[in-house]
């Protein structure tokens, strides 16, 4: 019952906690600088900074997590699909590792739509269908969903100009959001077969920063950071 | 793009030029065939049709050119990769010693890829395994989980984990150091630690001394090891490390100081899996029923999180892969092993998702219990797995009396457990047989079914079978068949098995065969005098098959076969002298009656309390030679041995004890005998 009760009256006046404490605080926290580095180096690692990452290297010691001529390798199919050259991408892929089209169903028909995209963009209409047929088709009958997108995709072939579709959905897979999609489902895809995880943690830290923020704002009131990017310290709310 | 779009080249051609003589000619071909099979079955089994792989193999087995070397390893692997007939087609072109050979080539691109290729051979349940153990083919894989390069470690683990299936190989491979360097690869990158983390699960299963070691590993560091891998940010690693522990708790109960609570750590990890996507959710209800296979506590705590239910609803889902299903089964059985309310709440649980689409007045109608009908799907299954999983889940339900009074009784589950005790595998067969002797116990709307069709036929078959597991199941589920039937059913058993084969069953070479068909007779002889008879029908052969394992070195034999004896004493007064005869020409044969030796037996409790039971009903009821029988038993030395037993240590023994003499008192007394 007391317990209840103490409860109640600390929620209700939370503690305040001056900028010059927490800032005391705040330095008494000791970062090692090899740990700050490491989560930028990984950061340059995972995003294909490769040049950024040698500089990075050269300048602070920091050793890469992964072999940078990988990160080379990687980009080179990662551009291959944004400029539309999927075929090329496959090739290169397969090259640095066969088991990442094979083992994934869901990504190599995804490459495979994309290729269907470029070939209509391009205008090669018969290749196209052929290409549907052989390729695509398959796939649709190993798996409903694939088949669902099949469809949608074909359904650009049904305009002779695909960029006046009137279907959102439809008209949206001739955007370039659409390659940059599926070159990141492709650049995870080497990451994961890297043994390398396909995000940086650099964001991961900032969205426990807003957690533990969005904890603290129950029980204190203390110098907040709003402008995440830089990082300034706000006067707390009293 | 690139003018040669592959995918229109003609497959003939390729193929042809795999073995041209010109070297680019054969890489461009190779590369072609690699880039068009890789992610589409349809393109593989086409190529495997036209006779690719055996060109593929060749290049890879005589060429020496590294990017030769390099595309048809990949191609090699791409064949086996998703499809059995890959498998088959690449095994067949005699394709594991070039990719074991090159395992060790200088180049590390040409080892990577044949590795790689090696994985998905092995990926499939058709990989040769014992092959592995030929040669110096396990010290050579031993070395490579050393090997510098990522996936040539990992892959070396990997065909360990998929190897060992047996004690014995297991046994090879720690005695050549393969857990330390396994566990050494715990540190590795994400990859080698989920190699090395499968392949310690599969030296630890059903293994206590290697669990044992694994425990004492590094001062216990190993261990540890593991434990903290069970909180791992990636599924499938917290996956594998309670799959390691579950297996090393399941070999080796209690092996461990922190055991019971890095189990209940488990449990809830475990249970957060059954979601995930992929191996890790796929293999997690296996995992959870190793893990809490014989513990009841466990079982408690994860009925408490739901479980039940969470599994339940996995056999309602359609396209569930057979590994999964077989997990889901196998832990709805060890939850429902023990647990009354856990049995309860899978049978009663209400297929809602049909009942939400169905009118609501008729609602209660319609409302089925919905594991029934999946039960009996996955009875009837393709997979082995599956069968044997769904067989012991339906044992487990068959444990409570009141399921099989209610909601077992239907013939939908004794028709298909039927067909399954002639399933071509041993282990379906004696899984469906173990759930038969469970259905058939007491209750008479199974016992009918069995009746009418062809059952105990089929049961009498396997109790002759060669496997001996088949025939202990086999005679148990015929015992479980007689207990408290009624004399037709007896007659008719007996009349298809025959006393012979009885009496040969009885002196089985299995031990454990030999009790279950003592057992057998207990319960044909038990009640009526007419069910009695029988043991002396045939000139006795059955009643002297029994005599001769009165005097088993193994008590839990004899104390069945003296429960037999129990059995016939209680009958008629043909009865009591038969027994009466048989002591008595025990004692003149080797001086000390078997009924005394079990009186005079320290080991068990129970004999001596069973033996104190059978003079008790020699003494009643009191019929025309009772006190013949007094006399004969006391100059047996039965009635001094009992007067030394008054203070036995056993409290069930001291009062049984002064019960037998008591009755001797009395029939003294009535009779004027004179006291002692």
């Amino acid at each position: 019952m007391s317990m209840v009760h103490i409860g109640m009256m600390q929620s209700s006046s939370k503690k305040v906690i001056t900028k010059e404490e927490w800032e005391k605080k705040l330095s008494e926290v000791k970062i090692r600088k090899e740990d700050m580095n490491r989560l930028v180096m990984n950061f340059l690692v995972t995003e294909g900074y490769v040049e950024a990452a040698e500089k990075f290297q050269h300048e602070s010691g920091t050793q890469p997590d992964i072999d940078l001529g990988t990160i080379t390798d990687r980009m080179a199919v990662r551009k291959a699909v944004q400029c539309g050259q999927v075929e090329d991408a496959i090739e290169k892929v397969n090259d640095l590792n066969p088991e990442i089209l094979d083992t994934n169903p869901q990504l190599f028909f995804h490459l495979q739509q994309q290729r269907l995209i470029e070939l209509i963009r391009a205008g090669k209409v018969e290749e196209a269908l052929e290409f549907a047929q052989e390729e695509l088709a398959p796939r649709g009958e190993e798996n409903h969903a694939f088949l669902e997108e099949l469809e949608r995709t074909v359904a650009l072939l049904a305009f002779d100009d695909a960029s006046t579709c009137p279907v959102k959905e439809v008209k949206e897979l001739l955007d370039n959001a659409q390659r940059q999609k599926t070159a990141s489902e492709l650049n995870a895809a080497i990451l994961t077969s890297q043994s390398h995880e396909k995000d940086p943690k650099l964001p991961s830290l900032l969205k426990m920063l807003i957690w533990a923020q969005n904890q603290l704002d129950e029980k204190a009131s203390y110098p907040r950071i709003n402008d995440l990017v830089n990082a300034t310290l706000e006067e707390p709310v009293t | 793009m690139p003018a040669s779009a592959s995918w229109a080249s003609r497959p003939e051609d390729l193929v042809e030029s795999l073995s041209s003589l010109d070297n680019t000619a054969r890489l461009k071909a190779i590369r072609d065939v690699k880039n068009q099979i890789i992610g589409n079955k349809t393109k593989k089994l086409s190529y495997i049709k036209l006779g690719a792989v055996p060109r593929v193999v060749e290049i890879l087995a005589s060429d020496t050119e590294v990017p030769l070397l390099v595309q048809s390893a990949a191609a090699v692997g791409s064949f086996a990769c998703g499809t059995d007939a890959g498998v088959r087609a690449v095994l067949d072109s005699g394709v594991l010693p070039h990719l074991l050979k090159m395992l060790q080539n200088g180049d590390t691109q040409v080892a990577e890829a044949c590795a790689r290729s090696l994985k998905m051979i092995f990926h499939s349940p058709l990989a040769p395994k014992s092959d592995m153990f030929q040669g110096h083919r396990m010290e050579l894989l031993l070395k490579l989980l050393n090997h510098g390069n990522e996936s040539v470690a990992e892959v070396a683990a990997r065909v360990l984990a998929r190897c060992c299936e047996t004690k014995e190989h297991q046994l090879a491979l720690a005695n050549a150091g393969g857990l330390q360097s396994l566990v050494s690869l715990l540190a590795g990158s994400i990859k080698i630690r989920e190699a090395s983390l499968d392949a310690l699960a599969a030296l630890t299963k059903n293994n206590k001394h290697l669990s044992e070691m694994v425990i004492k590993l590094d001062n216990g560091d190993a261990l540890a090891s593991i434990i903290r891998l069970i909180k791992d940010k990636s599924s499938l690693t917290r996956l594998l490390a309670c799959m390691c522990l579950a297996n090393i708790g399941k070999a080796c109960p209690g092996g461990y100081s922190q055991e019971s609570e890095v189990r209940a750590d488990m449990l809830s990890i475990l249970m957060r899996l059954l979601d995930e996507p992929g191996q890790a959710g796929q293999d997690a209800p296996g995992v959870l029923a190793d893990l809490v296979a014989n513990n009841e506590e466990l079982q408690k705590a994860a009925a408490d999180q739901n479980a039940v239910e969470k599994l339940a609803d996995f056999l309602l889902r359609k396209e569930v892969p057979s590994k999964q299903l077989e997990g889901v089964l196998l832990g709805l059985s060890e939850l429902c092993s023990k647990l009354e309310n856990s049995r309860r709440q899978l049978l009663d649980l209400q297929d809602l998702k049909s009942f939400n689409t169905s009118l609501a007045l008729a609602a209660p109608l319609l409302l089925r219990p919905m594991v029934h009908g999946s039960l009996v799907a996955a009875l009837r299954h393709p997979c082995d797995g599956v069968k044997v999983a769904a067989c012991a889940c339906v044992r487990s339900l068959s444990r409570s009396v009141k399921n099989l009074r209610t909601s077992l009784t239907s013939e939908q589950f004794v028709r298909p457990l039927l067909q399954l005790i002639n399933d071509p595998s041993p282990a379906v067969q004696a899984e469906a047989l173990t759930a038969v002797g469970n259905i058939v116990l007491d209750f008479t709307p199974q016992k009918s079914v069995i009746m009418q069709t062809d059952g105990i036929a089929q049961l009498i078959n396997l109790a002759q079978s060669m496997d001996h597991t088949l025939r202990r199941n086999a005679v148990l589920a015929l015992k479980n068949f007689l207990f408290m039937a009624d004399i037709t059913v007896k007659h008719r058993v007996i009349a298809e098995l025959t006393i012979p084969t009885l009496c040969d069953l009885i002196q089985d070479p299995e031990e454990e065969v030999q009790e279950q068909a003592i057992t057998l007779v207990r319960n044909l002889v038990h009640g009526e005098p007419d069910s009695i008879e029988q043991i002396f029908s045939d000139g006795g052969l059955l009643f002297q098959a029994i005599e001769k394992q009165l005097i088993n070195p193994r008590p839990d034999i004899a104390l069945q076969a003296l429960y037999v004896i129990n059995n016939v004493v209680s009958g008629s007064e043909v009865h009591k002298e038969a027994v009466m005869t048989s002591i008595l020409s025990s004692q003149l044969a080797s001086n000390t009656s078997w009924l005394t030796r079990f009186l005079q037996d320290t080991s068990n409790p129970q004999l001596r309390v069973v033996a104190v039971w059978c003079i008790i009903n020699l003494l009643y009821p009191a019929g025309e030679d009772i006190s013949s029988r007094v006399v004969r038993l006391r100059e047996a030395g039965v009635e001094a041995q009992l007067h030394k037993m008054v203070d036995d240590s056993c409290l069930d023994v001291k009062s049984h004890v002064r019960t037998a003499l008591e009755m001797y008192f009395g029939i003294r007394h009535i009779d004027g005998l004179q006291c002692i």
